[in-house]
């Protein structure tokens, strides 16, 4: 495979930080020189365990999703009912968890467990970049910050379903559907915590504001509350469910926010530019690609100036 | 034969004793002769079914049950009694019972001033658009000021006996004082109930809304949308649902320092003595929000989204709905493009096994099988 200039600028950062010696580099130039330039016939040929293949998230991230989960979840189901209380499944859905002095109490105690969820998490990426930082391994593309590259990603990805691309994108850690998802939760807390707050202590943010704005921040916040929730809930039920849970590929639904692992095919297909990170840094990949492509004879003609070796050396 | 017409006389006056109306009240007027039929009443020239009859044992049960009949319907001087005009006010001073704090006859003068005094102050007999006020038994229907009472606790009536002697006078006593002890307001739920009862009927509204603007009188704000923000704010959810801990209605528009007779003069909010008065209404907004000051006074408690109310309101939540919509349905397609895409790739849609690309594709590169 000729990789891209992106692709090799990936390969090279991540065998430079990752120490890597001339033999493992040797090894890992080889065997991406084998892969075939149709990255299809990868994700199409490889075997992956369902549950996952190739670590992703740890262990922090995976309880604050947890975490988050379940309170927005029984945060929309306690205070849903009161905002849209003339609904008819209002009354059935706020009796059901005791009525709105029980419903109350929930809801304002999962809050804070949600805003527990958010702080953890900002301390857990910020020290984790620091110290990516201080060991000089950090590297903004494998972040979830948005870049440019991600709206030629999502225009090249659209072309592609739509049948004008050959292939898909060669995305990085976190593509662009995940970075949209990720900001408009983000945003989404912020929101939710700052107009919950404004229904908790009216008072208190009406004496903080100037007087010129407290009544329509109030206003403002009363109608954000109900409406970001909702909002929120439909775009997890229809979106991150269906991208998580059903659809094709997905189906059943994808492991990793409990084992924080990746299956291959996921990773070859939506994050290239991760799965060559990964055969820089798990040499049992690199042992598996190997495998994969003199089995299914799927290894890339080499290059005539590339050609010395004609009968490759298989990999230890 | 004296001694058999004595058994004679007791026997009769026993079986009176037993199939008799057994009164709770005093009758010494005499006005069950006639209002005991159940068919005492008369259809009156507006067609509207009046009844007449007096259901003793109800009467027994209600707060004016120790009232004679003529302390309030003071114009009966002769039986059977003229046609009735006006019938009773609640002003009417009795005769009969005695305030015992002050000695003077008892009235409900007091409230009544206060109430005359208020926007809902009008007269028992009224025509036009003040008939639509409610009147004292509006919302002070017996029912509600007389929940069934069973029998005083008689471990606690007895210690009083011992002193009083008289256990009918301390069952009443204990009743009368008991029932003031324990709280006697309407819920929450029933005061919005009753207040929109009014507030809330569209035709009623619009009629005073309509009137108001031929006069060039001023009306309050809210008042054509009061009942409807009322219950769409956070208070009136959470009270909706059964919750005593928000604002309902008396809460802010009645004097909490003196509420049982701040709640018969509600004043309309341009008036200085209102509780929401731009004046008052931080001091009342305060009785919950420890810290509101003017900033917070200033706040909408009766939020609605008419344009002409609350422009603001109005936008934001278009705004919200268009942005909202927008999202799903770019979000929903972008799905659901991606799944053509993909399916056309070859990607399967069954639980996984090894792969999820066991399809041919219509663009080929199929697995290696």
């Amino acid at each position: 495979m000729k990789l891209s200039a992106e692709a090799r600028k990936v390969v090279d950062t991540s065998m430079k930080i990752n120490q890597v010696g001339d033999k493992d580099r040797r090894e890992i130039e080889r065997l991406i020189e084998m892969m075939p330039d149709d990255r299809v016939l990868l994700y199409k040929n490889v075997v992956s365990n369902p549950i996952g293949d190739l670590p992703r998230y740890s262990v922090h991230i995976r309880i604050q999703h947890m975490l988050t989960f379940v309170t927005f979840l029984t945060l929309a189901f306690t205070g849903l009912p009161i905002a849209f209380f003339d609904h008819i499944w209002a009354q059935p859905l706020n009796s059901l968890v005791g009525g709105v002095d029980v419903s109350r109490i929930i809801h304002r105690t999962l809050a804070s467990v949600m805003i527990f969820s958010m702080i953890y998490h900002i301390i857990t990426i910020t020290l984790d970049s620091i110290r990516k930082i201080a060991t000089r391994r950090f590297e903004l593309q494998r972040t979830i910050i948005p870049l440019f590259k991600d709206i030629r990603d999502f225009k090249e990805d659209m072309l592609y379903f739509a049948g004008k691309r050959d292939q898909r994108p060669e995305m990085d850690k976190f593509m662009y559907k995940q970075k949209i998802h990720y900001f408009a939760a983000a945003f989404g807390n912020m929101v939710m915590v700052i107009s919950g707050s404004s229904f908790l202590f009216p008072d208190i943010w009406a004496s903080i504001l100037p007087a010129s704005i407290a009544p329509q921040f109030q206003e403002m916040m009363r109608i954000s509350h109900p409406h970001e929730a909702l909002l929120a809930l439909l775009v997890i039920a229809f979106w991150h469910w269906y991208n998580v849970h059903l659809a094709p590929g997905r189906f059943p639904m994808q492991w990793t926010f409990l084992t924080g692992k990746i299956t291959r095919e996921h990773q070859l297909e939506e994050h290239f530019l991760e799965y060559l990170r990964c055969l820089v840094e798990i040499p049992e990949e690199r042992a598996y690609l190997y495998d994969l492509l003199v089995a299914r004879e799927l290894e890339q003609d080499p290059e005539p100036e590339a050609s010395a070796v004609t009968d490759p050396e298989p990999l230890e | 034969m004296k001694r058999a017409l004595l058994r004679g006389l007791l026997i009769v006056a026993g079986v009176l004793a037993c199939t008799g109306v057994p009164y709770a009240f005093e009758d010494d007027e005499g006005c069950l002769l006639c209002h005991k039929y159940p068919k005492m009443g008369r259809i009156t020239d507006e067609g509207v079914r009046r009844s007449y009859y007096i259901l003793p044992d109800v009467f027994s049960r209600t707060v004016h049950r120790n009232v004679p009949c003529r302390d309030c319907h003071d114009y009966i001087q002769q039986l059977p009694h003229r046609e009735v005009k006006n019938g009773v006010t609640c002003d009417s001073e009795c005769h009969s019972i005695r305030n015992p704090a002050t000695g003077k006859n008892f009235s409900h003068k007091i409230i009544n001033e206060a109430y005359q005094k208020s926007t809902h102050g009008r007269k028992k007999i009224e025509t036009g658009l003040d008939s639509d006020k409610p009147y004292c038994v509006t919302c002070h229907t017996n029912p509600l000021y007389n929940p069934a009472e069973g029998r005083p606790p008689k471990r606690i009536t007895d210690r009083c006996v011992v002193c009083h002697e008289k256990r009918d006078f301390v069952n009443a006593w204990y009743n009368h004082t008991g029932r003031r002890i324990r709280e006697v307001k309407r819920s929450s739920e029933e005061i919005v109930e009753l207040c929109g009862s009014c507030h809330g009927d569209e035709e009623l509204v619009e009629r005073h809304v309509e009137a108001a603007r031929e006069e060039g009188r001023e009306l309050g704000r809210k008042f054509p949308f009061a009942f409807e923000s009322y219950t769409e704010s956070f208070h009136g959810k959470v009270t909706r649902y059964g919750s005593s801990k928000a604002a309902n209605c008396l809460d802010c528009h009645a004097d909490q320092d003196n509420y049982f007779l701040s709640v018969h003069e509600i004043r309309p909010s341009r008036d200085p003595m209102s509780p929401v008065s731009e004046q008052r209404r931080t001091e009342t907004c305060r009785t919950c929000h420890a810290y509101a000051d003017r900033n917070y006074a200033a706040i909408d408690p009766h939020p609605t989204n008419h344009p002409e109310d609350s422009p603001f309101r109005y936008w934001t939540e278009k705004i919200y709905g268009i942005i909202g919509d927008s999202v799903l349905i770019m979000l929903v397609g972008m799905a659901a493009f991606e799944t053509v895409g993909r399916r056309r790739d070859g990607v399967v849609w069954r639980i996984r096994q090894g792969s999820s690309w066991w399809r041919k594709s219509k663009r080929g590169r199929d697995r290696v099988v």
